[in-house]
């Protein structure tokens, strides 16, 4: 250590101690130059560099230290036992503490103030028919509810675990805590207030309870809880996808702009210029006169950043300006690519109706002429009447498909009808022998059931038979389209004979 | 022309509204007897133009209120065959052509606009009406005094131009001809027919030529807008009524399913 210090007094030209000097003597030695210590500097870094950085010291000596608190006086704090009533206490039990001796010994004890009752609120057998009747509780079971509520000082969980009204009838946490919250709110709503307002107002908020809410969070809790590392994993690692193409995007974003910038600035001279695009020639100038147009501007940069004024005067967005003369703006996506042939050409509005579906096209014309309304003429074709156009067409569509799905659902139920017809008959088939299908009914044994004659030995014939019977006053409802349906009513005559 | 002009100004277009079509009138027997043997069969004087869709006040023509050659260069109008030297080129504003006819027919109108636009010609096609409107939109040729006493028979068409991201230099030119508003409201003048307007259907039974010429307006916009919604509204509601069908039909072909599979 001693041969470090003397390291740097070399380095900083201080002349060294006498190595002969023991450690004592140095830290004698001190006091003498300690005189001369700069405030704000620590002695040990004074007896490193010593007084040869005056300047250092100087700048040092700005900030001065904080005194340290003065904690307690002398220091020594004197504790006492004594004994304390807690006023929070109904009963005068007695316990004792340790508190600083010189503390008041007559002062409420700290923490009662933290025990805070809540309003109980009951209510009269008329307030309950008014406004507190619930099909899924009894006036009394609410009473029970309320006095385990007061009870446990509405710990929920407490409530919820001791909770058991002899009717039986299980009750979720959340069924307790909505019951009980909302007979709060009720009352608080349908009894005179004598305060203010946003009082009222707070301790509504206070009583407010969303149960199904409630319900979802726990759900959502639940099932954040119960994923397994597999499923961990997999969306830890989808995160670091999204944020990785995320990422990338943004770069491609960025390279594009650049890009962008740098062949639409260096072309029309105007570098902070990128949406509009930079075109030399009219439709019918030659590509001779295009090159030729190109080399001059490259020659003559000037003359390009001379109109730059009138170009911006346009960009002004003023809706009244827009239209009086008018103009619609649109927002320009980033993926329009800004060349020639992706230019719309010149149209006139009615050009662009909404031409129908060419499937459907007859039945959503049909459709909307009904209404009155001429699909492929309007009177006066501006943009929005178009658009209105557009949505009413798109709605016709949707109308009609829903029909064609309403047709086809109804042949489907009537091919399903006619298949069940079908298969009635040819599962009574063997009822055509009465004696066989008697002596079956006595035995109680399988009927064969047509096509898919199974599992049927557990239930009776008699049953089997009922259940025929209703299916069968089904079919007949049925429009008859099937063949077999002559057939039916000689089977039902052998059958109740 | 400095290149800068050339930029096309992206992300908006600038429309202008026109109208197009004929007005025609019933030749009295005076008048038909001045003109010339080769047309002496010739029952109608027909105009067809192309004209600003806003009419200048107390106008005798329909529209026409601003004249669009800041904007369009040629009108070009192809008439029937028949007619001698049948495509007629108009340079300048008033963009019509004025003949006699006996006969109805469709006539081809190509647009050409400015060089600086640089956009292509536009064709539209109108045909021209020479007998007055009827209810059914059939058409019937009425007696000459019924004709004369219902005036001239009117069939415009609205419509807008619409110039996507126009060049500098030309949406200037555009902006310095802002194009005269339409009327907000009906006026004294009739509604201009149109088959597809309920309106002017209703109109059209009781048009007499002291009614003057028809007017568009931006009332006609409006209505037509109300009717388009009240369309959809119905169209919605049916809608409803299809989906309840729907469902209960799926329901019942459930069930019908179930029982099959028992």
């Amino acid at each position: 250590m001693a041969a470090s210090i003397a390291d740097v007094r070399s380095a900083l030209s201080i002349s060294a101690p006498s190595p002969s000097t023991p450690g004592p003597s140095q830290l004698k030695k001190q006091p003498s130059q300690s005189i001369r210590k700069p405030e704000g500097i620590s002695r040990e870094l004074y007896s490193l560099i010593g007084p040869s950085a005056p300047t250092l010291a100087a700048q040092l000596a700005k900030p001065r230290l904080k005194q340290k608190p003065n904690l307690g006086g002398g220091g020594k704090v004197k504790w006492e036992w004594r004994t304390f009533k807690n006023s929070a206490r109904t009963d005068s039990l007695e316990l004792g503490h340790w508190v600083k001796a010189n503390s008041d010994p007559n002062a409420e004890y700290t923490f009662a103030k933290y025990n805070v009752q809540h309003t109980v609120y009951s209510w009269t057998q008329d307030e309950y028919t008014r406004y507190l009747q619930d099909p899924e509780w009894t006036p009394e079971e609410s009473q029970y509810l309320f006095k385990l509520a007061v009870e446990y000082d509405l710990r929920w969980y407490i409530i919820h675990d001791r909770y058991h009204y002899p009717t039986g009838v299980t009750r979720e946490l959340e069924d307790l805590k909505d019951r009980y919250f909302s007979i709060c709110r009720k009352l608080v709503r349908n009894r005179p207030w004598n305060g203010d307002e946003t009082s009222k107002n707070q301790l509504l908020a206070s009583f407010s309870f969303d149960k199904e809410r409630e319900q979802l969070r726990k759900k959502y809790v639940a099932n954040l809880e119960n994923r397994n590392p597999e499923q961990v994993q997999e969306e830890e690692a989808l995160y670091l996808e999204v944020k990785r193409l995320e990422q990338n995007e943004r770069k491609f974003k960025r390279e594009r702009e650049e890009l962008l910038r740098t062949l639409a600035g260096i072309d029309s001279g105007l570098p902070d210029i990128v949406e509009d695009e930079a075109t030399f020639f009219t439709v019918d100038t030659s590509k001779l006169q295009k090159k030729k147009n190109r080399g001059t501007d490259l020659d003559s940069p000037s003359v390009s950043s001379a109109p730059s004024v009138t170009k911006r005067a346009p960009v002004v967005k003023d809706p009244v300006e827009d239209a009086k003369h008018c103009i619609i703006r649109t927002e320009l996506s980033a993926t329009t690519p800004a060349t020639k042939a992706a230019h719309t050409p010149a149209y006139m509005r009615s050009f662009k109706l909404p031409y129908p579906k060419a499937a459907i096209a007859p039945r959503v014309t049909q459709v909307l002429s009904e209404l009155g309304i001429s699909p492929s003429r309007l009177v006066m074709p501006t943009r929005d009447n178009c658009q209105r156009l557009e949505s009413l067409m798109d709605e016709a569509t949707t109308l009609v498909e829903l029909k064609k799905a309403v047709d086809k659902v109804i042949q489907d139920i009537e091919v399903t009808k006619a298949r069940l017809d079908l298969r009635e008959t040819e599962g009574e088939e063997p009822a055509r022998h009465p004696e066989t299908d008697l002596e079956m009914d006595e035995r109680g044994t399988i009927e064969p059931e047509g096509e898919d004659g199974r599992a049927q030995s557990v239930v009776s014939t008699r049953s089997t038979r009922s259940r025929k019977h209703s299916r069968r006053s089904m079919s007949v409802s049925s429009v008859d389209t099937t063949a077999t349906s002559s057939a039916r009513p000689a089977t039902k005559r052998q059958k109740r004979g | 022309m400095s290149n800068a002009d050339r930029v096309r100004v992206r992300g908006l277009s600038i429309f202008r509204p026109i109208i197009y079509g004929n007005t025609a009138t019933v030749l009295t027997p005076k008048e038909r007897e001045a003109l010339s043997p080769q047309t002496k069969d010739h029952t109608h004087r027909w105009t067809v133009a192309v004209r600003s869709a806003a009419s200048a006040p107390d106008s005798d023509i329909v529209g026409g209120a601003d004249d669009l050659g800041y904007f369009i260069k040629r009108v070009s109008f192809k008439l029937h065959e028949t007619y001698p030297n049948s495509t007629r080129n108009i340079d300048k504003p008033p963009f019509e052509v004025t003949e006699t006819g006996w006969g109805e027919f469709e006539v081809q109108i190509r647009i050409t606009f400015i060089p600086e636009s640089g956009e292509k010609a536009m064709i539209l096609y109108h045909h021209i009406k020479l007998h007055p409107w009827t209810l059914t939109g059939e058409p019937e040729i009425p007696p000459l005094e019924e004709a004369l006493r219902k005036g001239p028979v009117h069939s415009w068409q609205y419509d807008e131009i619409v110039f996507n991201d126009p060049y500098q230099n030309f949406l200037n030119l555009l902006m310095a001809h802002p194009p005269t508003l339409l009327p907000k409201e009906k006026r004294y003048k009739p509604t201009p027919f149109h088959i597809a307007n309920p309106v002017s259907l209703k109109e059209a039974v009781n048009v007499t030529s002291e009614m003057g010429v028809p007017e568009f307006t931006m009332a006609m916009e409006k209505d037509e807008a109300e009717r388009l919604e009240e369309a959809k509204k119905k169209v919605i509601a049916e809608q409803e009524q299809w989906k309840k069908i729907l469902i209960e039909k799926n329901e019942e072909y459930q069930q019908l399913q179930q029982m099959v599979e028992e």
